[in-house]
């Protein structure tokens, strides 16, 4: 597998941690979601993605992380190449992005402690590991005090917290939160973003797929708004383009 | 893959295994049922086997030679022997030198050249050579004398007489023989011709349609069983892969979290596959105790109403029995779940991303 730049190129801020070049994409039965989309989110970036439904946001996502493949172009995310990327080594991709549902997806019968700890117990972390860095991370979306608590004793709030501290948890270089609001009050969504801000500004680069106008409008991020399959505005330089 | 990861990937299996209980009972059920059946079947083989073995043992060839006694009774001989007595007479009177230990005719019109096998020695030289053929289990040298005695035990009351008159007046009727018991069956034919092209030997005297009957039982019995076992194991299969696809579908959500943290498809195979395993073992176990139970049973029926004690003992094919449940139950366990986990990786699995 083509590795296009060294990690430490990758860290250094202004280098593309994501880069469509010319990128379509058509599903079976003729539905062209994507078309000849050219793109560069840069490592440390903090990114809305927006649009209507059946825009493309969903591909969009699911490119990055390796969930559909390209019919042409090329796309290049945390130094590996999609394009020609075999299946055996999509998990060392997702291993280097954390990512944030809409639904929380927290295992029930699971504890928050071991909700978190699972995404470490499937890249084999250490026992000690497992418990230092789950605990980091719950300190981090301030959810230390709740480690022993089950999903259903938590807030709609609290849980997409516990799912931000998993996406936490391996130290990723990209987060992609995929409407990480959507079921959430809007103090709430303040809060969560809050959060996700605070982490970009430790370097980790935000990919955040959101209906809310208020909250691209407030937080004052790169915004990319996709329409029918192609990038219709992106503030890459300051304003909507 | 690290030792931490194997623990709590075997401890996940160990645990699903006990989260889906009704479904574990449910294929445990259907799997000991396919295994006591598949253990009745070699059960039964083993038996007819066995059986078979002792009709087999009793079987015995008897391989007549060309003696003295031969030479005196073959009518064929009789007429050469005249005309080979009339020519060494001839033959003396021209040249009045002949070997009279050789060519010399005995009261009865034989001579030494008439016949093969002069003495017991060479008789039992005769079955060390039937020995040596590949299918020989045993031969045992039956002299002429023995073989009489054995035609006049067969005879009812009286018949013996005949052989008596036979004896004092002509001579011995039986010629030497080699009774033979061979090793298996399914060469009698083969075995035969190997017997009759030595020399010495006269006739052979066998149940041919016995053995082809034997033969055909066995073949029948291991076809059978083979065909039993194989639809068995089909359906273990189908059993425990049902079991793994409800098991995969209830944790449809850790395996899409598993995916999107990126671990690999052996990782979210291996619980699978332990709990596949873990459903086959204690199959395997419960099926052993339940067919020593249902067999001793029958065997006490069979032997207090049949009186026979040619049954084979459950200890002896324990082990053995066990072994195949278990490679049974690992084989469908590991297997219904690879294939089944694998089918769902590649269709769903990656369905990680509700976007």
């Amino acid at each position: 597998m083509e590795q296009f730049l060294t990690n430490a190129e990758i860290l250094q801020p202004q280098r593309p941690i994501i880069e469509f070049r010319g990128v379509s994409k058509t599903y079976p039965g003729g539905t062209h979601a994507l078309e000849d989309v050219n793109i560069k989110i840069h490592n440390g970036e903090f990114v809305f993605i927006v649009g209507s439904s059946g825009a493309g946001k969903s591909t969009f996502m699911k490119l990055i992380m390796r969930e559909e493949k390209t019919n042409t172009g090329e796309i290049k995310v945390n130094g590996f190449n999609l394009t020609d990327m075999k299946r055996k080594d999509v998990p060392l991709l997702r291993r280097t992005m954390g990512i944030v549902f809409q639904d929380f997806r927290l295992i029930p019968t699971m504890n928050v402690f071991d909700n978190v700890a699972f995404a470490m117990y499937v890249v084999g972390a250490s026992g000690r590991d497992i418990r230092r860095e789950v605990s980091k991370a719950l300190s981090k979306v301030g959810l230390g005090h709740k480690a022993r608590s089950m999903p259903s004793q938590l807030s709609g709030g609290e849980q997409q917290r516990v799912g931000l501290a998993r996406a936490l948890v391996n130290s990723p270089d990209l987060i992609i939160a995929d409407e990480p609001t959507g079921n959430v009050d809007p103090n709430m969504s303040y809060e969560i973003v809050s959060l996700l801000t605070e982490i970009n500004k430790k370097g980790t680069t935000i990919l955040m797929v959101t209906h809310d106008h208020n909250l691209v409008r407030d937080f004052q991020h790169r915004v990319i708004m996709l329409d029918g399959g192609k990038i219709v505005a992106d503030n890459a330089g300051g304003d909507l383009q | 893959m690290k030792l931490g990861s194997v623990k709590y990937l075997v401890g996940e299996g160990i645990k699903n295994t006990w989260v889906n209980r009704l479904m574990t009972l449910a294929s445990v059920g259907v799997l000991v049922a396919c295994m006591v059946i598949i253990g009745l079947a070699i059960l039964i083989t083993e038996n007819v086997n066995v059986a078979i073995g002792n009709l087999e043992q009793q079987n015995v060839v008897m391989a007549y030679m060309k003696d003295y006694n031969w030479a005196l009774y073959s009518d064929d001989n009789t007429s050469e022997d005249q005309a080979s007595s009339s020519e060494t007479a001839s033959s003396e009177n021209e040249d009045g030198e002949n070997s009279a230990d050789e060519d010399e005719a005995d009261k009865n019109g034989i001579k030494e050249t008439d016949y093969i096998i002069h003495s017991d020695e060479e008789a039992q030289a005769l079955c060390d050579e039937i020995a040596k053929l590949p299918n020989v289990a045993e031969v045992i040298f039956v002299s002429s004398e023995e073989g009489l005695q054995t035609v006049k035990d067969s005879m009812l009351a009286g018949q013996d007489e005949y052989f008596d008159f036979l004896n004092e007046e002509y001579g011995n009727p039986m010629s030497c023989a080699a009774k033979i018991k061979m090793k298996d069956m399914a060469l009698f034919d083969e075995t035969l011709e190997q017997i009759s092209a030595l020399e010495g030997i006269d006739i052979i005297q066998s149940q041919s349609d016995l053995a082809e009957k034997i033969t055909a039982i066995k073949n029948g019995i291991g076809v059978a069983g083979v065909w039993i076992i194989a639809i068995l194991m089909v359906i273990a299969l189908v059993i425990v892969s049902n079991t793994i696809r409800v098991t995969m579908y209830n944790r449809k959500l850790e395996i899409s979290i598993m995916k999107a943290v990126g671990a690999t498809d052996t990782f979210v195979r291996i619980p699978f596959v332990v709990e596949g395993m873990l459903i086959g073992l204690i199959s395997a176990v419960i099926a052993e105790g339940l067919l020593y139970f249902c067999y001793r049973v029958a065997t006490e029926t069979i032997i207090s109403t049949l009186s026979t004690t040619d049954i084979v003992k459950y200890g002896d094919v324990a082990l053995w029995l066990f072994l195949v449940f278990a490679v049974i139950g690992l084989f469908a366990g590991v297997l219904g779940s690879v294939i089944m986990i694998g089918k769902y990786l590649r269709r769903e699995g990656s369905e990680f991303a509700a976007i």
